[in-house]
């Protein structure tokens, strides 16, 4: 399934939602959508991959450098409905505990309003 | 009847080399000029540094070398010519002789010694290392990879360094010239320019990058060809060099003799 | 490229359909016969364990498997697609989709080790720089080498060498893994680790994995199926259970690891050590 990348506002953070497969040859895709909404609009993103049946050591690759840059402005950044695949490909890296991942978009909603916010004002 | 026999398969043998040879080159040449066209990445970067190693890095010594040589020619033309109260025209000797056949055939000689035997020896450990096989089941064509970047830094490289070759032999013919034979730098200057065509230094120019697609598909095959074990290596770069001076010469000939019944008459 | 939705019908995903294909497998070097009529199959998502005495032909069998050596006789299909008669590009396509560690480690000599894990990645993808990075030091943290990426490959010892040539056969994450002897000269700890590493691979990729191996305790910890190898020929074939209920004699001394019965020194063997001297 081809990779498709879409944003919506959700409350005080940016969801993206992500439908199809993460791989090598489209993991650019994203990484350009994150690091627009991290660098440019200083979002606080959360990633929804509840729809995306896949990801790969590329995606995940993306996902980590995204990670640092929200982490360098101060900003929350989560991913939330990990499928048990993808969970696996997380715990492979020993990536599952870096980053803050949810079971729902309510929590990591809760959890990004929460969060101190520096850079957003 | 054996000497025969042994003569045929020689011959054989040497044209199925031929063979080769042509083989690799068509296949260097379709990733340098096709390829590109067909969204495969020619290695900018891998020219480059090839074309360091095997260009800018054999100036010194072929400065040296050409030099001495300029000066050589100029003492050999010399005497003969001084017998015939023609000292004058030892600039034009020197000129003559070093653009159309000693400076490529000099810078020719030393990029075998340098870069050709270094081909043989860098893709011969490769193969023996199993990095070749390596490369193949990446999906990384050893030839686009390893032979293209080194075919088109040498085809660029030996005319740059065989003009740079001219002009350090002529510069060793007015050595001579000027603390010898009564030149003047200037005077020396000019006989040089009046003796010499345009074309006596495109001819050698010609020869010169026929050269670097010997030299560099003589090296690249007779690494490709390494057998098992480490020896093998040492083997394959031997041979590269005895074989490739062989065929710079006979291409030398060949191409001497074209030049020569194309415009003699 | 075809789409990902159909290549997950046979690779991705665990479900039965056939990765690998043999039969009739014969593999000469010269005139000496490595292989005679190989024949077995590896499901998609299998982790296939070969076994075998040293020079039996394991080696041999891997390297005719991704090509490197052409049959004299017999077909290898891997995915479907008949190795004897695809064309080059179909080949590359399929090698794309290959992760490879010989025995030798064949690290490139002239690149460091982090240029080694990431050349295919370079070479076969428009990822970012920054993101090649990252990945590579991902694949060098899972086989234990973290912080070695400026290293040359031959400031490594033999077992670096081989965590590092297993990271780059694993950056890709491929569809087909082959391993020869991925923990011959590894200690007992890390050796553990290369096997945990299969085993989460297969269960995050659903990787297909044909592993070469002496280790009898990581080859019945990690495989799904067992070939064991002798003398070019495969005597047994089989899940470990299978394996270890197996009554041939000659499997039975290899599992058991019992060594050949000594043969009391005959005429022939006088033969043989002085074979053609001159005394
Ligand atoms: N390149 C080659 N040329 C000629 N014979 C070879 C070559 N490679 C291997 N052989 C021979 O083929 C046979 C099988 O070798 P192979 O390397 O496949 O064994 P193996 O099972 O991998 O052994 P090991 O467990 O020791 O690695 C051996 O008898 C060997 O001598
Ligand atoms: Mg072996």
């Amino acid at each position: 399934m081809p990779l498709s990348i879409t944003k919506r506002q959700n409350g005080a953070a940016t969801i993206v939602d992500v439908t199809g497969e993460i791989t090598l040859f489209n993991a650019p895709d994203l990484r350009k959508v994150l690091m627009e909404l991290l660098k440019v609009e200083k979002a606080r993103v959360i990633v929804n991959m509840t729809n995306s049946a896949y990801i790969d050591s590329a995606g995940v690759a993306c996902l980590v450098e995204a990670l640092k840059v929200a982490r360098e402005s101060k900003l929350p950044f989560a991913i939330f409905g990990l499928n048990r695949v993808a969970k696996e490909v997380f715990e492979l890296t020993r990536l599952i505990h870096v980053f803050d991942v949810y079971g729902s978009e309510e929590e990591a909603l809760r959890a990004a309003q929460q969060a101190p916010s520096s850079a957003a004002v | 009847m054996p000497v025969t026999e042994t003569l045929g398969q020689a011959t054989i043998d040497g044209l199925a080399y031929l063979g080769d040879l042509a083989i690799l080159m068509g296949r260097s040449l379709h990733a340098i000029i096709v390829a590109p066209f067909q969204g495969q990445r020619l290695r900018g970067q891998r020219v480059v540094h090839q074309a360091m190693s095997a260009g800018v890095g054999a100036i010194p010594i072929l400065s040296l070398i050409s030099f001495f040589i300029g000066v050589i020619m100029a003492l050999q033309s010399a005497y003969e010519l001084r017998k015939l109260g023609a000292i004058a025209l030892v600039a034009r000797a020197v000129a003559i002789s070093i653009t159309r056949e000693l400076a490529p055939l000099i810078t020719a000689i030393v990029v075998i010694g340098r870069s050709g035997s270094a081909f043989a020896a860098e893709i011969g450990s490769m193969k023996v290392n199993e990095e070749i096989d390596a490369l193949e089941t990446m999906a990384l064509d050893p030839i686009q990879f390893l032979v293209a970047p080194k075919l088109l830094a040498m085809l660029l490289m030996l005319p740059c360094l065989t003009t740079w070759a001219d002009f350090m032999g002529i510069l060793g013919g007015a050595t001579f010239g000027v603390s010898v034979a009564g030149f003047t730098l200037g005077s020396y200057i000019q006989a040089t320019l009046h003796s010499i065509a345009f074309r006596d230094i495109v001819t050698g120019l010609i020869k010169s990058v026929m050269f670097g697609a010997v030299i560099t598909a003589v090296g690249c095959q007779e690494g490709l060809s390494t057998g098992l074990g480490a020896e093998q290596v040492g083997r394959s770069t031997t041979s590269a060099v005895v074989k490739s001076i062989f065929l710079v010469v006979a291409v030398d000939l060949v191409f001497t003799l074209l030049f020569y019944f194309t415009t003699s008459r | 490229m075809r789409p990902r939705s159909s290549r997950d019908e046979s690779g991705r995903q665990a479900d039965g359909g056939i990765a690998i294909r043999v039969r009739n497998l014969r593999v000469n070097y010269g005139e000496h016969e490595v292989l005679h009529n190989i024949g077995f199959d590896v499901k998609a998502g299998e982790t296939i364990a070969i076994l075998g005495g040293s020079g039996s032909g394991k080696t041999t069998l891997l390297r005719s498997l991704v090509g490197l050596e052409r049959p004299s006789g017999g077909a290898i299909w891997i995915r479907g697609q008949d190795l004897c008669c695809i064309s080059p590009r179909e080949m590359a396509e399929l090698r794309k989709k290959f992760g490879i560690s010989f025995q030798g480690g064949a690290l490139f000599g002239s690149m460091t080790v982090g240029e080694n894990v990431a050349l295919p990645l370079r070479e076969h993808t428009r990822l970012d720089d920054s993101t090649i990075e990252v990945l590579v030091r991902l694949k060098l943290e899972e086989v234990g080498l973290s912080g070695y990426e400026d290293y040359n490959p031959a400031q490594l010892s033999g077992g670096m060498k081989k965590r590092a040539a297993i990271a780059r056969a694993l950056t890709m994450d491929p569809e087909i893994l082959f391993f020869d002897e991925p923990s011959a000269g590894l200690d007992p700890i890390i050796a553990a680790g290369i096997d945990d590493l299969i085993l989460k691979l297969k269960r995050a990729f659903g990787m297909t994995i044909v592993v070469v191996t002496h280790e009898l305790a990581s080859a019945f910890l990690i495989a799904d199926r067992m070939v064991l190898v002798d003398k070019g020929n495969i005597i047994a074939i089989g899940t470990p259970e299978e394996m270890k209920a197996n009554p041939q004699p000659r499997v039975r001394q290899f599992l058991d690891r019992v060594p050949d019965p000594e043969v009391s020194a005959d005429e022939g063997f006088l033969d043989r050590l002085t074979q053609n001297l001159r005394l």
